[in-house]
């Protein structure tokens, strides 16, 4: 035994430090913020590697507490939701300076979302439909919301509603994506790991938590080259086989236009996949694309028959750009 | 430095475009753009001297790609793709902007002109920016042809192709040679025998020791490329290999029963144009009754140039009704011959003679207003003639009745019922009357849009025997110019699938007109065939997953050039 190394003081353990995260929601459901809760007993792999310092659904921080923190000194930011006002430009903006590393996480953040489908109507509609035409309102001396206004204790502000939604990378850089409505948990998990344990990041810009390869190359249906469409239905018009494509029996999946990763859960509940995980690499337009696929689909010359057959297609902008209007090339109607 | 190194080339055209557009002005704006090295205009771009300023920048200034603003691609892409080359630059790092048929042939405000030939011009500029050199493959080419259909016009390019001593199957459905053309007595005008035509053709196709004669036999399958088709025969095991394939399937009759007004087959004496070359092959012209028809009325235009039935002339039918009133008229010395028609398609050398003859014959022309075609009636018990024929003639503005114991309709010559089975076959496209397309109706009209593929005859038109044999021979000089080059060039410009993301979903494949997008099962992805593949998009545009893009028309290419073109910046 060797008394001499008894006696040499063992530094003590210094802790690592945390890994600083946000969460924050733009204009959302607040499904996207469920989803991270949803890590259920990772939420303590989380806690052990990351101190939460702002995530609004969970922690009482408030906007001058961010304000107050150093640039940059926010490890990963995961700011889901799209942009519909001037508040949530604001804290995008607030969040890019304050993060390392600033994650569209979810469609709304991603493309824009459902919130997006705003973007086929106009603010003025809008608002005329919400504060004056629906069944519920009553508002005789139509009183619109005002960005600012003055009362004895003072002048009380609101944001300013946009005429457009847009997705995050519209109004900040944005370091990664990832896609879903909501993302699955697992994947968020996975992507977490890679942070904690220090592994190489994509590229900046990169989708991550997702496939490169579309919807169909999970999908365990059979599939043929026999799309041939007589007659969309919707799912609860038709009783599915179970086995074969859904597009070969006349219901729109938008698999085919959308990235794998999500597990294909609704496929694998017999549902068609609506296209939250967005498009594959090099599609720009993924409403466009599957418009055009389903047109190749339409089994008829007769131009009268065809417009019968599309008739069949209920509400084509929300079937085939639910997720993706504010970020795809249509981007919104001409007003 | 940009890595890119423009040289923007704005033509006159004399003064074609530029009494227009202000070529200065183009050149000068396109200078400004980042990544243009050069901008110049001259008078004649595609001239000698003009491809040589193009060469000569090419070299001295490092050009890596060119805009030539001129007159259409259709035109000139040609020509300066090989003015790339020849200075060793890829042909495909070439763009267009059509300033001359897009813009100073189709008007007048120079200030606009101008504006819009900057448009266009900044447009090509982006897109070139995105251009990728891309490589024209070479196939061999099978020497042996296959000729569908042994009518006059499949026997004469048969023979014009074995005549160069290259091997040929012709290849008949029906047991004998000879198409429609058996049966019919003469031609007009000269009143030529067809039988003896045919003899003639018949006979040395059956003694060319280069061409296999298969009467009898239908195509099941064709498969592969231009140079390389395989042929399977639906009545065996048979398969031929062979280069090329002339397509001269011919017309079929009108079905006169569709048409209520003609009284076919409700009158037992209203014939056909068919039925009375029958009769005039026996030499016995009869009604039902047996006895020799005292008043005979021809009308013409049945099924042909209708709103009903078919909007086209059937081109041949005018000769044989004023040939069958020459026949009736020497069978018939007595017979009263009308011919009821509406415009009297007399074309052609010696037809309007043969027209003029005819009519001093004793044949009265009746004339119709197309609209307004005659009707074939059963005459009132007691009359002497057994059938009314009842129009407004128009040339004397009198609605009337012409008794008849014979009435023959012209019968329209229209597409085979099976055209767009045989079109299918092939990879070709049909008319809305289901008439072969030809590749270009002036620049190229033996051949198709499929390579490999040439059609001739009636299948693509109708025609008299003469334009059935001029373009038999036409095909057969296409066909023997590409089998005698040996090999064939491929278009560069093919749709590629990016297979690591193909998802295998199938959309492609049924959407190709040529067959090229084929299913690999083993590795659940579509790849296309570029020797088949044309390059025409449709297998891009319908899938569904972006894996597919079509070379040198990538929606990168397409939305740069969108750029391009709505750039706000003007000069």
């Amino acid at each position: 035994m060797n008394d001499s190394t008894k006696n040499v003081a063992t530094p003590p353990p210094v802790p690592k430090k945390k890994l600083q995260m946000a969460v924050y929601w733009g204009a959302a459901c607040g499904g996207c913020c469920v989803s991270v809760l949803d890590v259920h007993e990772a939420l303590f792999l989380v806690l052990e590697h990351a101190d939460l310092v702002f995530w609004p659904i969970a922690l009482d921080t408030k906007y001058k507490d961010v304000e107050a923190m150093p640039d940059k000194s926010i490890d990963l930011t995961l700011f889901n939701g799209a942009i519909r006002n001037s508040e949530n430009e604001h804290i995008a903006k607030l969040l890019r300076q304050k993060s390392k590393v600033l994650v569209a996480y979810g469609s709304c953040a991603h493309m824009g979302g459902i919130p997006g489908l705003a973007n086929f109507s106009t603010k003025e509609k809008l608002f005329q439909r919400v504060y004056k035409d629906t069944e519920s309102t009553v508002n005789p001396d139509n009183i619109r919301p005002q960005t600012s206004y003055t009362v004895p204790e003072g002048e009380l502000t609101l944001p300013v509603f946009y005429n457009d939604v847009k997705p995050l990378d519209k109004v900040v850089d944005v370091d990664y994506y990832i896609p879903g409505c909501p993302p699955q948990t697992e994947r968020l998990v996975d992507v977490f790991k890679l942070i904690v344990t220090g592994a190489t990041l994509p590229p900046a810009g990169s989708v991550v938590g997702v496939f490169d390869k579309g919807q169909c190359d999970c999908c365990k249906r059979t599939k043929s080259d026999n799309k041939k469409i007589k007659k969309f239905y919707r799912p609860w018009q038709i009783q599915d086989d179970g086995e074969t494509c859904l597009l070969e029996q006349g219901i729109i999946c938008m698999g085919p236009a959308t990235r794998g990763g999500c597990g294909a859960r609704c496929i694998d509940a017999n549902m068609p996949c609506r296209g939250c995980y967005g498009p594959p690499p090099d599609v720009a337009d993924p409403g466009a694309k599957m418009m055009s696929a389903i047109g190749t689909m339409i089994d008829s010359d007769d131009p009268m028959e065809i417009q019968e057959i599309v008739k069949g297609v209920v509400d084509p902008g929300g079937t085939f750009y639910r997720f993706s209007l504010p970020s795809a090339l249509l981007r919104r109607t001409v007003q | 430095m940009n890595p890119q190194r423009i040289g923007v080339y704005v033509c006159w055209c004399g003064s074609n475009i530029a009494k227009i557009v202000d070529v200065e002005k183009v050149a000068r704006v396109m200078a400004r753009i980042p990544g243009v090295e050069v901008s110049r205009e001259y008078k004649y771009m595609c001239s000698d001297p003009g491809q040589e300023l193009i060469m000569k920048d090419i070299k001295e200034l490092g050009l890596d790609r060119v805009v030539v603003a001129s007159c259409s691609p259709r035109m000139h892409e040609p020509t300066f793709r090989k003015t790339l080359k020849l200075a060793g630059l890829n042909p495909y790092m070439l763009e267009m902007a059509n300033i001359r048929e897009h813009v100073s042939w189709v008007h007048e405000n120079q200030e606009l002109a101008t504006a819009k030939a900057i448009n266009l011009t900044r447009a090509a500029v982006h897109r070139v920016m995105v251009h990728a050199p891309l490589v024209q493959h070479e196939v061999p080419v099978n020497r042996a042809t296959m000729v569908l259909g042994g009518g006059i016009t499949g026997m004469t390019a048969a023979l014009r192709i074995a005549g160069q001593g290259r091997k040929v199957y012709l290849v008949e459905r029906s047991d004998e040679l000879g198409g429609r053309a058996i049966g019919v007595g003469r031609a007009g005008p000269h009143m030529n025998s067809v039988a003896a035509l045919l003899d003639n053709l018949t006979t040395r196709v059956n003694d060319s020791a280069y061409i296999d004669v298969l009467t009898g036999t239908v195509v099941g399958e064709v498969s592969g490329f231009v140079g390389n088709f395989l042929v399977r025969l639906a009545n065996g095991t048979r398969e031929l290999t062979v280069g090329a394939i002339v397509v001269a399937t011919g017309t079929q009759p009108f079905d006169a029963k569709k048409l209520h007004r003609s009284g076919y087959g409700r009158f037992p004496n209203v014939v056909t144009s068919t039925q009375f070359e029958e009769m005039a092959a026996s030499g016995r012209f009869t009604t039902e009754s047996g006895k020799a028809p005292r008043r005979v009325a021809i009308i013409h235009c049945v099924g042909s140039r209708d709103s009903e039935t078919h909007s086209y002339c059937s081109r041949t039918c005018c000769m044989d009704a004023l040939r069958f009133s020459n026949i009736l008229r020497d069978a018939l010395p007595d017979a009263a011959i009308y011919q009821a028609y509406s415009d009297m398609r007399a074309f052609g050398r010696d037809a309007e003679e043969f027209y003029a003859r005819t009519a001093e014959r004793d044949v009265t022309f009746l004339l119709f207003d197309k609209l307004l075609p005659p009707t074939v009636s059963e005459a009132p018990a007691g009359d002497p003639y057994p059938l009314l024929v009842t129009m407004d003639e128009i040339a004397t503005g009198i609605a009337i009745e012409v008794p008849a114991d014979l009435v023959v309709l012209m019968v329209a010559r229209e597409a085979c019922s099976d055209a767009k089975d045989v079109a299918k076959l092939v990879s070709i496209s049909v008319d809305k009357d289901g008439f072969f397309i030809e590749k270009h109706p002036k620049l190229d009209p033996a051949a198709t849009t499929t390579d490999g593929i040439y059609i001739a005859g009636s299948c693509q038109g109708p025609k008299d025997i003469p334009d059935c044999m001029s373009q038999a021979g036409a095909t057969a000089a296409r066909v023997l110019a590409a089998i005698t080059m040996g090999k064939v060039k491929v278009p560069a410009t093919t749709a590629t699938v990016n297979e690591d993301l193909c998802v295998g979903c199938q959309t492609c494949i049924s959407v190709c007109p040529y067959g090229a997008v084929i299913y690999l099962d083993k590795h659940r992805v579509s790849r296309v065939e570029e020797v088949i593949c044309k390059g025409c998009g449709t297998c891009a545009a319908a899938c569904p997953a972006g894996t597919i893009s079509p070379r040198h028309f990538t929606d990168n290419q397409v939305l740069q050039q969108l750029e391009g073109l709505l750039a706000a910046e003007e000069g």
